[in-house]
């Protein structure tokens, strides 16, 4: 009997033998063997050091080794500049006076109501649009000179804050200044050159001779906080001039909102006295800062601000509308192609769906603001959706984004699925089962962890498009507010991808605002860590044993 | 990205100078020297064979000041120099000297059914602040405004600020675009738009420029300095220009410069 090793066919031999009949060393001390087999071991491992590499490099540029050179430290540094050279104290005045602009846009908001209610009488009247417009305004012109008295009201406040906003601005660049000499004197020490370095010089701004003004302009306060008082309680005594039950109806919280301010004054007036430059700033500001202020603000000629909250929140706005399209649509036709379909079918729709990951996504974008936008916008003149006018917003970049991860999520489904055992469905059948219910209550189930860690993986696709977001979704920092409901949908978001691709072409390298983007950069990176985690997770779990 | 693309220029010009005789240094505003100032080094380089260009464009300050240190040979600046820049030059022996070589106009824009069509300046700061809301507001059909601005890599972003917002800050609603083309068309397509573009874009559909404090943008309004967002741009020189200096900068003032000043979108001087 012939022994088994000679009736193998050639290409059945292991690898490891294949290689080594030739076997000669061209490196001392490895076999030809060895040498490949580290070859393609350094293939393999190479992609994690790269990862290892990339994940090094965002944290040294965004929160750094060295915590006072980081993004943080510089946060905080930001931060305690904001105080010790005023702005935060004028701030406080500033505070006081848009309290005021909330009161005038309140007035603003009853009149729009009444224009409206104006114009759709003119309609009615038969009257043209332009000259109801115009006797609206005529009519409402007495009103409009309520609102414009109220706001003139905080003129006194205003004068004060706009002067002593020029002497914090300048204390605050004469603050920046030295800390970029500082800044510069350290590099030079570090890279040994003494004689630069000493060259190098500057003066320590002096904190208490600069906060000064800010004292000396309390008395004024003072006497400006009282008239402001003063006039908003005469303010009081002249009736608004409403125009009809309804609208005094609707002025009727204006008195009690009125009242609310002026006893607020005092609070404000007590705040700038207690006031005090060198309160000391905790040092977790830096980090709390950037995960909770709610404004992304750069370039600003007052106060800039790395918030990250608008962004994350676009972001994850976006995400949930892409994958409340892409998961019905993705699992769905998964489920159909697997399930269903007959082969002609397959043959068809499997190819055009992973066609569909091959489009660029610029391309994507352009047919975003060219088509989709505009198609939505159709829409809803026609009535099949809410007014609204902005044609960037989270909806148009949802839709675009759903399409983009319907592939992944498509394709992977369908993996899941046909992992399922063939013995599952026929029992299924066996047992007197149609086709939909074993669909229902046999294949989904059983294939529920792959389901999932597909939605994750599309919605870690979703996440971090730049380009399709950049184009479509309006990029405006203000977060959308949640009391619109579901017409949230129509707002315009800022997105943590695109904020990057937006502004990093003119950060200075190594200056706050650089590291504040590479910090948004690792938080994404982060996020999609964990989303990837996850999902490989979700892989083992919820299993019903296989085999 | 203005920066870079200008920088980028400055490197391959200065890659050409190996061959080249004498070297025109120039620095300063990223207004100027983003896209104007290198077309016109590379039309004056065609008819002027021998020369080439350094162009460094990192803001005003830096343009007057490298006139001051003597570093360049002209400066370009959206601004005019501050007294105490005057003076720090005639500590180091030199005179600033600026000459007007084109004016810079921002339209304001409105989609063309928005039935405003002017107005004050002190408006158009509340509408872009955000401390105004609605078209209602001033004097148009009710709507709520959606606002349209360049993105903060755009020197415009901040040139707007300081022209007609008094360095406030945009309203957190501002929608932020890459270019003057973007913001054309989305006011176009949206009733309830405004933004701002250079005076190159006002032929885009659909939309039309307000006037401001009662005068329409044009570039003869922007010329006689009626237009309130508009400014002039300056070639700062060490005293009278002279030697290539003084060609390149009559090459500037010229017919053939002020017609690529022209189709860059910044208004000529006549």
């Amino acid at each position: 009997m012939a022994e088994p090793t000679q009736i193998r066919r050639l290409d059945q031999r292991p690898l490891k033998e294949a290689i080594s009949t030739r076997g000669r060393s061209i490196i001392p001390g490895l076999t030809k063997d060895d040498v490949i087999k580290y070859f393609f071991g350094a293939n393999a491992w190479i992609s994690i050091v790269v990862l290892g590499l990339i994940m090094l490099s965002l944290y040294s540029q965004s929160i750094g080794f060295d915590p006072a050179e980081g993004f943080f430290g510089q946060n905080y540094r930001n931060l305690l500049v904001y105080r010790q050279a005023g702005l935060e104290f004028v701030d406080i005045i500033k505070k006081e006076t848009s309290d005021l602009g909330q009161l005038s846009d309140y007035l603003s908001a009853v009149r729009l109501h009444e224009l409206k209610r104006l114009l759709a009488e003119g309609k009615s009247a038969g009257k043209s649009e332009d000259q109801s417009l115009a006797e609206a305004n005529t009519t409402l012109a007495a009103y409009d000179d309520y609102i414009g008295k109220l706001s003139s009201l905080g003129e006194g406040l205003d004068g004060i804050a706009s002067n002593l906003s020029d002497t914090a601005t300048a204390t605050k660049e004469a603050i920046k200044e030295v800390q970029d000499k500082k800044a510069e004197k350290r590099l030079y020490l570090r890279s040994g050159k003494k004689d630069l370095a000493d060259k190098v010089t500057y003066q320590e701004v002096d904190l208490t001779a600069a906060v000064q003004p800010f004292k000396a302009a309390l008395p004024s306060l003072h006497d400006a906080n009282a008239k402001f008082s003063a006039d908003l309680a005469n303010f009081l005594n002249q009736p608004p001039p409403a125009l009809d039950a309804e609208m005094k109806s609707r002025l009727a919280d204006f008195e009690s909102r009125l009242r609310i301010l002026i006893a607020s004054i005092p609070a404000y007036q007590n705040q700038l006295e207690t006031w005090n430059p060198n309160q000391p700033l905790p040092w977790y500001m830096g980090i709390v800062d950037f995960f909770f202020h709610t404004n992304w603000l750069t370039a600003s000629a007052w106060q800039d601000y790395y918030g990250v909250v608008p962004l994350l929140v676009g972001s994850t706005l976006i995400s949930i509308v892409a994958l409340a399209i892409a998961v019905p649509l993705g699992v769905g036709a998964g489920i159909y192609i697997n399930q269903i379909a007959t082969p002609w079918e397959q043959n068809i729709v499997k190819p055009a769906i992973e066609f569909i990951s091959a489009i660029p996504s610029v391309v994507l974008g352009f047919f975003g603001v060219a088509v989709l936008g505009e198609f939505l916008i159709q829409l809803s003149r026609w009535g099949l959706l809410p007014h609204f006018e902005q044609r960037l917003n989270i909806l148009t970049a949802g839709i675009l984004l759903a399409f983009m991860a319907v592939p992944t999520i498509f394709t992977l489904t369908e993996d899941a699925i046909n992992n399922v055992p063939r013995a599952f469905k026929e029992a299924s059948y066996a047992l007197g089962a149609n086709r939909l219910q074993t669909i229902w209550r046999i294949i989904l189930p059983a294939s529920l962890s792959g389901v999932i860690s597909a939605v994750l993986l599309g919605f870690g696709r979703v996440i971090g498009e730049t380009m399709v977001v950049l184009l479509c979704a309006g990029n405006s920092i203000s977060i959308p507010p949640m009391s619109k409901g579901l017409m949230i949908l129509f707002q315009p978001v800022h997105t943590m991808t695109g904020i990057i691709a937006q502004e990093l072409g003119e950060a200075e390298n190594g200056s706050i605002e650089w590291r504040a983007l590479f910090m948004v950069g690792l938080l994404l990176f982060i996020i999609s860590l964990i989303i990837n985690f996850l999902a490989q997770r979700m892989v083992h779990r919820f299993k019903i044993s296989i085999g | 990205m203005k920066k870079l693309l200008a920088l980028s220029i400055a490197a391959a010009l200065s890659i050409c100078s190996v061959q080249a005789d004498t070297k025109l240094v120039i620095k300063g505003s990223d207004t100027l020297g983003a896209k104007l100032v290198p077309q016109l080094a590379e039309a004056y380089k065609s008819s002027h064979p021998g020369i080439s260009f350094s162009i460094a464009a990192e803001g005003s300050t830096t343009g007057i000041a490298a006139i001051i240190d003597g570093t360049a040979d002209i400066g370009m600046a959206s601004r005019r120099a501050f007294p105490a820049e005057v003076s720090a030059a005639l500590a180091n022996g030199r005179s600033l000297k600026p000459t007007i070589v084109a004016y810079d106009g921002i339209a304001v824009i409105v989609n063309a059914a928005n039935s405003v069509s002017k107005l004050s300046k002190k408006q158009i700061e509340g509408i872009f602040t955000g401390e105004i809301k609605d078209w209602s507001e001033v004097g148009g059909k009710p709507g709520a405004i959606s606002i349209y601005t360049r993105n903060t890599s755009s020197g415009t972003y901040s040139d707007f600020k300081g022209m007609a917002m008094s360095k406030k800050d945009y309203a957190g609603t501002a929608q932020k675009m890459a270019g003057n083309e973007e913001i054309a068309s989305e006011v176009g397509k949206n009733a309830n738009g405004v933004g701002y573009v250079g005076m190159a874009y006002l032929k885009a559909s659909g939309v039309k420029a307000v006037a401001v404090d009662g005068v329409t943008p044009s570039i003869s309004t922007v010329q006689n300095h009626s237009y309130p967002i508009s400014r002039s741009t300056f070639y700062y020189t060490n005293g009278e220009p002279s030697g290539e200096a003084k060609a390149f900068l009559d090459y500037t003032i010229g017919s053939a410069g002020q017609k690529i000043v022209e189709e860059v979108g910044f208004a000529p001087l006549k």
